[in-house]
């Protein structure tokens, strides 16, 4: 754990002063909450390319997807053909995974969140459940770094006790200009387990994005899942029908 | 009767004419005979152990659930604490134990894993008394009253989430609203049975699964022992009348498997009696007739001499007689002094890991079953002179004057 060194002490004011809202830096709780409101935005609708590199080879999927605040979500495939059609739903607490060979819409029990998501390494609560780092966590900051150009805070975060989370802690980079490059899950003996990075960064909808994201286990060397945005928007209107089991099903 | 003391002595003397063959023939006898019963004392004392331990396990020998839990175990079919009528007759003198149980199916997961297990709301002062989980435990502590919200799972569950004493894990289980409700709770201690136990059941104190999952204080079993298994029909209609609208069984109606078991454990010595039948009657017929063709010369003699076929066939069987009976008697012996030479138990600890599968007590304790010693020797005896009646009818058929003909 990096020391609250004078010269650690001399970046973070350094950055502070640098920073229109010096104050929020300093507060990792809320540099972090910006971070998940700058990728989330009220509202968004993008396109993205997942890349999976399992144990059996590699394939592509291409994915749109809408959100509309922290709790409603829309993914939907449309490439490959053999994907196409698959869509999940995160309304509020429930979760809904649309199956157009078997036309069924079926509510995910929620023993089932911790799941892979389409075969990725992702699981459907990475989906559902990003809020949670914000929100169930005590944040420490541990200290800075550079990346291409700007201040990178290092952020311990530690469940609150009692909150039902397994990771014994994650350590989280964020960007000052709140974007997350890095996102570490350690189990409770202290070993990492899972790593999320930013590869790429780019201005996208008006705002500087991860625009590629790989999520890696420990366990699985060699295994990773890409996911690329294409294109998105953010802060749109999305249509109040977008987020309903119907539209899941029957897309307008 | 007068025939019988003249040919009683020669079929006697006849036996020990070929000292060899008949040793072999009472060998292979007694051998049998002892097999068939050391295997019956064994599979009777391991069927009782295996069935004691698993009922001490967790079953008891009978439980009570809300009418329906059992094809449903869910969160809509729990009972109410047992009332007055009830209680009163699992207080009885009849009912030696009983604990009340909160048991729901739910999820376990760690940084690794999600599992599927059911989690056991105790109340641990009662459970030590029917259960033997809290002897179990390898690691740890057991739950130290209703209050706690540790749990205490299996070591194999431990090593499949790969979690550990005095970590997290989190357990989620169907709430009385529908939703899944999920909490942390830490790892307090890990306990030691079969694999499939450890993988199934998690324990945590009962009124703190109550209030994690709302359902105030209503629980899902009520497990009991009675002292005696004999009088566990009367216990359970006993019960049924102070609690008509509840659904009391006992263990065989718990678990099919392990009645079945328990019914079944018989056939298997049957089964091996069968086998051991086969080879006593091949060994028999093959060393009787060798016998009788060596002594084709004898037998046309004692017909010159004037003994009727029926004498000869007699003679040849009366034979038969004392050497399987002999035989019998000493595969009786044999097997009484195995079960007595092992009466301080046979000690399986050694092999427990392997035995682990088979859910049987550490010790097994060989008893005597008296009818044992009765069907099983009476069966082979008769079924030896049965087969042993071929020969004779060979040596009854010869006729004298071919036979004194023939070269010994």
């Amino acid at each position: 754990m990096p020391k609250l060194t004078r010269r650690n002490l001399m970046k973070i004011s350094a950055a502070a002063l640098l920073l229109p809202n010096a104050a929020m830096a300093q507060d990792p709780a809320a540099l972090l909450r910006a971070a998940f409101n700058n990728w989330r935005a009220t509202s968004s609708h993008a396109i993205a390319e997942m890349t999976i590199r399992g144990s059996s080879g590699t394939r592509s999927l291409t994915m749109e997807s809408w959100t509309e605040g922290d709790d409603k979500a829309l993914v939907r495939f449309i490439a490959p053909a053999r994907d196409a059609g698959n869509a999940t739903l995160q309304s509020g607490r429930r979760t809904y995974v649309f199956n157009p060979k078997l036309n069924q819409v079926i509510q995910l029990p929620a023993s089932a969140m911790s799941q892979s998501w389409m075969e990725s390494d992702f699981s459907y609560s990475d989906l559902t459940k990003a809020r949670e780092l914000v929100d169930d966590y005590t944040h420490t900051l541990l200290g800075t770094g550079r990346h291409s150009g700007h201040t990178v805070y290092i952020i311990e975060s530690v469940p609150k006790r009692g909150k039902p989370i397994v990771w014994g802690k994650q350590i989280v980079h964020v960007r000052d200009d709140y974007v997350l490059l890095r996102q570490e899950f350690y189990d409770q003996s202290g070993n990492l387990v899972r790593t999320m990075v930013a590869d790429r960064v780019r201005n996208l909808g008006g705002r500087p994005y991860p625009t590629e994201l790989t999520m890696s286990s420990v366990d699985t060397p060699g295994q990773w899942t890409k996911i690329v945005t294409q294109s998105a928007e953010f802060d749109v209107s999305n249509p109040s029908y977008l987020f309903t089991r119907s539209n899941l099903q029957n897309p307008r | 009767m007068e025939n019988f003391r003249l040919l009683a002595p020669l079929a006697w003397r006849n036996l020990w004419r070929n000292p060899r063959r008949t040793v072999i023939t009472l060998f292979v006898v007694s051998v049998g005979l002892w097999s068939v019963l050391a295997m019956a004392s064994f599979i009777t004392a391991w069927a009782q152990s295996s069935r004691d331990a698993t009922l001490r396990l967790l079953l008891a020998q009978g439980q009570i659930h809300a009418e329906g839990y059992l094809d449903n175990p869910n969160i809509d079919r729990l009972m109410d604490r047992p009332d007055a009528t009830l209680l009163a007759a699992l207080n009885a003198p009849e009912v030696s134990n009983w604990a009340a149980r909160l048991e729901l199916p739910a999820v376990v997961q760690s940084e690794y894993k999600t599992l599927p297990v059911s989690v056991v709301g105790v109340v641990p002062e009662a459970e030590i008394r029917i259960s033997s989980v809290p002897e179990k435990l390898v690691e740890g502590r057991y739950l130290s009253g209703p209050e706690d919200d540790g749990a205490v799972i299996g070591l194999n569950l431990a090593k499949r989430l790969k979690t550990a004493l005095g970590r997290r894990v989190i357990l989620m289980i169907t709430g009385e609203d529908g939703w899944l409700e999920e909490r942390s709770f830490d790892v307090v201690g890990i306990y030691d049975a079969d694999t499939a136990f450890e993988d199934t059941y998690v324990f945590t104190g009962q009124t703190a699964m109550q209030n994690m999952v709302g359902v105030g204080d209503k629980i899902a079993q009520i497990a009991f022992e009675v002292p005696q298994d004999d009088a566990l029909s009367g216990v359970v209609d006993s019960l049924r009348a102070a609690a008509p609208t509840l659904d009391i069984r006992q263990w065989r109606d718990l678990s099919l498997m392990l009645g079945a078991m328990d019914a079944s454990m018989d056939a298997s010595v049957y089964v091996w009696m069968s086998v051991m039948m086969v080879m006593i009657s091949i060994g028999v017929i093959n060393t009787q007739l060798m016998a009788v063709f060596e002594r084709i010369h004898e037998f046309g003699l004692l017909r010159a001499l004037g003994l009727k076929p029926g004498h000869v066939l007699a003679l040849v069987t009366l034979e038969s007689v004392l050497l399987i009976g002999l035989g019998v008697l000493i595969g009786m012996a044999m097997g009484a002094a195995t079960v007595w030479g092992l009466r301080d138990g046979i000690d399986l600890s050694a092999f427990s890991q392997a035995l682990e599968a088979f859910k049987s007590g550490e010790v097994l304790y060989l008893e005597i079953k008296p009818i044992d010693y009765v069907i099983f020797p009476l069966a082979i005896w008769l079924l030896g002179v049965l087969v042993a009646l071929w020969p004779a009818w060979r040596a009854a058929k010869i006729s004298p004057v071919e036979a004194m003909r023939h070269a010994t």
